[in-house]
């Protein structure tokens, strides 16, 4: 029967044009232009280090206290070196934004078009700052860098264990990105480019090793599992548990949010202790056994 | 974007077994890179005398960015120096080999990872997309600059990759691979306009034809062959539909398509049991 069917489909003229399977958004066409960019944004942020070094040691005379700041000064330098980064890469980002404005839809991923030449560039420069502040002492820092490169996301989410595009997704809070997941908002078929908001709800969590396609919309509370990827443009419903390594389907209700939120509920009712107070009235002595009359009555 | 170290990506030799005999080797390609950045140094400080220190700042950071550069390909020749005299000594070769020290073959694959995991490793400590492509041509893969293998885990030899391949995130490319105690080297190939997914998996002597889309989170078989044209899925990897994503002028098609919303319990049947061939093609 299956046999039957196979033919069918393949001897079909039907085309089918639906982006139902995940790829990648690994930037294609690898292009030595971005060096152009790279190296002042490199100089800049490294003589910023080297100026705030050598204006700090000519104040320290003695050798045995610079020698005893040496470790010190070799992390707070490597901070000053990345967030310069940062700074200026944020700089480069302004201008190249004023002359074309990110936005989503379909392109030709070709070299000539011009919303795909802009979003390689665009990624060239976020590769920078996210690669120094992953690899770097304190990867946590990375959620600074990607808010502050164009990710709506607060400081309750974690995603410093996972790779992700750096424009056009949203984050609510206390949003959880298991490690290794990929969560793209560009992605390359073919000849095309695919760009897309992604949008993850509150209190959603994407398990390890995850794929998130463009367009994906996870409700609030929805989990995926591990090895689970989602379709382009799919629906997470919130409250749902989804499983499945090529498209994410509906498991089970995710009862474990109710938990939480019955847990919350009763820890403030519990907790809420009546206290009866024996108050005294500010009276003169001679009058209080009429206060003490009316008590009885 | 940002790769993260839990992701472990990156060009490392793959299946790479550290044999405490061949460190020497390694340690004398770290000497001799490190050895590179001392002596440029040691040049500025004597060009720049230290009383001209507007200018010795000023150039320092430059300086630093030449010293990361020269330091690889210093580390790059040294390391084809090696392979070469290695590859004079034993002739690496395809085959099915035993995962054991006695085997001549798998002595020697050891030592060729060995050599080149510090000239790879130090290239991808900084993100230049290019210098990895430069990497694995000097260690002899035949592939373009254009080819994007930055995200992806990709093997050192025995590997062929055409233009325009995209390699995703976190997926893996390998030629050799060991199974219990067997040790297996095949070629792998892969032609022009290729895309692997992310977290795919391409295992030794795939035969990946052009235009051919490996998607997301799937796995080919040691051997096995992806015919023209088509996009593959699954673990292991099985036809799924016709690529017609390389014909021109599908934008306005793409974007109605992208605006529709998939219903994955309906795309399941098609995943999971109407597949298109039922015989994977193994040689």
């Amino acid at each position: 029967m299956n046999e039957i069917l196979d033919n069918e489909k393949e001897n079909s003229d039907q085309i089918d044009y639906s982006i139902d399977f995940v790829t990648c958004s690994a930037i294609s066409r690898i292009g030595i232009k971005f060096l152009i960019f790279y190296i002042p944004i490199i100089w800049f942020s490294g003589y910023t280090a080297i100026a705030v070094f050598f204006d700090m040691s000519s104040l320290i005379n003695n050798w045995i206290i610079t020698m005893f700041l040496l470790p010190i000064w070799f992390f707070v330098l490597y901070f000053i070196f990345v967030f310069g980064i940062a700074i200026f890469t944020k700089a480069f980002l302004l201008i190249i934004n004023m002359i074309h404005k990110p936005k989503e839809g379909v392109f030709l991923a070709e070299e000539g078009n011009q919303d795909y030449e802009f979003w390689r560039l665009r990624v060239e420069l976020k590769k920078l700052v996210f690669w120094l502040m992953n690899n770097g002492p304190l990867p946590w820092i990375v959620m600074w860098g990607f808010r502050w490169l164009g990710i709506r996301v607060d400081f309750s989410s974690h995603m410093n264990d996972a790779w992700a595009d750096g424009e056009f997704i949203e984050f609510g809070r206390n949003v959880t990105v298991g490690q290794g997941c990929v969560v793209m908002s560009s992605m390359v078929v073919g000849k095309y480019l695919i760009i897309k908001k992604v949008i993850l709800g509150d209190y959603t969590v994407v398990g390890g090793v995850g794929n998130i396609s463009p367009g994906t919309i996870m409700g609030k509370e929805s989990i995926t599992g591990a090895f689970s990827g989602t379709l382009p443009n799919q629906n997470l419903e919130a409250g749902w548990i989804y499983l499945g390594p090529h498209s994410a389907r509906k498991l089970k209700p995710n009862k474990y949010a109710e938990q939480r939120r019955d847990i919350i509920y009763r820890k403030n009712v519990d907790e809420e202790i009546k206290y009866e107070v024996k108050q005294d009235v500010n009276i003169d002595e001679d009058k209080k056994k009429l206060l003490n009359n009316n008590l009885e009555d | 974007m940002s790769v993260p170290s839990s992701l472990k990506v990156g060009p490392n030799t793959t299946l790479f077994l550290a044999k405490k005999r061949y460190l020497i080797l390694y340690i004398l390609l770290i000497w001799i890179s490190i050895y590179t950045i001392q002596f440029e140094f040691w040049l500025f400080w004597i060009v720049y005398e230290i009383e001209k220190y507007v200018h010795f700042y000023l150039f320092l950071p430059l300086l630093i960015f030449v010293m990361y550069l020269s330091a690889i390909f210093i580390s790059l020749i040294a390391a084809k120096v090696m392979l070469i005299i290695v590859n004079l000594i034993h002739k690496p070769r395809e085959g099915v080999f035993l995962r054991h020290k006695s085997d001549k073959d798998y002595r020697y694959w050891s030592l060729r990872s060995v050599i080149k995991k510090w000239p790879l490793w130090i290239s991808h400590k900084f993100p230049f997309p290019f210098m990895n492509n430069i990497c694995l041509k000097v260690f002899g893969v035949k592939t373009k600059f254009s080819n994007s293998l930055f995200e992806g885990f990709v093997d050192t030899e025995f590997l062929s990759i055409g233009k325009d391949a995209i390699v995703g995130q976190g997926s893996v490319i390998q030629s050799a691979v060991i199974v219990g105690n067997l040790f297996i080297i095949r070629k792998t190939v892969l032609e022009e306009n290729i895309i692997i997914g992310a977290h795919s998996i391409v295992m030794p002597g795939t035969h990946m034809k052009k235009n051919t889309i490996l998607a997301g989170s799937s796995m080919t078989t040691v051997g096995q062959e992806l015919e023209e044209g088509w996009v593959y899925l699954g673990a292991p990897a099985k036809k799924y539909k016709k690529n017609v994503f390389f014909e021109d002028e599908l934008e306005h098609i793409i974007a109605a398509q992208i605006e529709k919303e998939i219903i994955p319990e309906k795309k399941l049947e098609d995943l999971y049991t109407m597949r298109k061939d039922q015989d994977t093609k193994i040689k």
